[in-house]
């Protein structure tokens, strides 16, 4: 006697319609755990140490002496000045020198004293960035028609050339007791 | 007159088989872009604000001190003192040579404790620093 073999098709089917659902899921998981932290800051480059620096007498008009101290006061080159007209005052200062040999180009030298706040310090520093910053877009922009970020690399190059950052950290002053 | 119901006679379905791939896509780009948090922070900081800023491209090379009000020093995961920031700066460096330091200080501290800091980063050659800023708009 033949067996008769009865066949029910299941579906094996596996069901997809939440498959969204959960991926949703995952991508706010992943939506409300990122971070896209981008590092901002002011950037520099400090000097070696050498145990007894020897120093170099640099004449009065390469520098330009920020000194603050810790009232958050700012002297320029002796002249007490405002902080937010750091910037003014050094961009002609700047220019003035685009054209000078590289050993001849100004020097910024930040002094602050050991209990000056680091903010009214990062204030400062900032200040003088832009200073460089503005006077190099500008640059780019009379010879180049651009801006300094728009130029090509080898542009760049030339324009950093002509007006480099040169800002000289002194050690500060031990407070006076 | 009698109005005649009319009916579309075009299906308006918009075709949901493909929302799974749209989503996954989007998925892998936060996936790929997220860094979970790779520290505690012990100190507490509040970072100054500076309009000349410029974005540090290269995250890898990049390795934090945290200076928190309190004057406590943190790098990787633990508070450190003064006297150990040179040799930990310089295991650092070894590894990666062109290494940037960026200094992650509280908007309060005094400039005092910040060339200390910086005197040792010199002794152990980590050069290249950025100060750490948030934009100022």
């Amino acid at each position: 006697m033949a067996l008769l073999k009865k066949k029910t098709v299941r579906s094996v089917d596996i069901p997809t319609a939440s498959q969204a659902d959960l991926a949703f899921l995952l991508l706010l998981f992943f939506l409300v755990s990122t971070i896209i932290d981008v590092d901002t800051g002011i950037g520099l480059t400090l000097p070696e140490y050498i145990e007894d620096p020897e120093t170099v007498e640099v004449p009065k008009d390469r520098m330009a002496a920020v000194l603050i101290n810790e009232n958050g006061d700012v002297l320029v080159d002796g002249n007490p000045t405002s902080i937010f007209q750091v910037k003014n005052n050094l961009k002609p200062r700047i220019v003035s020198k685009i054209e000078l040999p590289s050993n001849k180009k100004l020097i910024v030298s930040v002094k602050t004293d050991r209990k000056t706040n680091y903010n009214a310090y990062i204030q400062a520093l900032d200040q003088i960035k832009q200073a460089y910053f503005e006077v190099r877009d500008e640059y780019s922009s009379s010879n180049y028609g651009n801006k300094f970020n728009d130029l090509s690399v080898e542009d760049q190059e030339i324009v950093k050339d002509k007006v480099p950052i040169i800002i000289s950290l002194a050690e500060p002053e031990a407070v006076k007791k | 007159m009698e109005f005649q119901k009319k009916r579309a006679k075009v299906k308006l379905e918009i075709p949901t088989t493909s929302m799974p791939d749209i989503v996954f896509m989007l998925l892998m780009f936060f996936m790929v872009v997220t860094t979970l948090r790779e520290v505690d922070l012990l100190v507490e900081f509040k970072l100054p604000e500076a309009k000349a800023i410029e974005k540090i491209e290269n995250k890898r090379l990049v390795s934090y001190i945290w200076v928190g009000k309190d004057k406590r020093i943190q790098v990787n995961d633990s508070i450190i003192k003064m006297n150990e920031v040179q040799s930990i700066m310089y295991a650092k460096r070894q590894s990666l040579p062109n290494i940037i330091v960026s200094l992650r200080v509280d908007k309060g501290s005094d400039m005092g404790f910040v060339t200390d800091i910086q005197q040792e980063l010199r002794k152990a050659y980590c050069l290249r620093i950025n100060y750490s800023a948030t934009v100022k708009i």
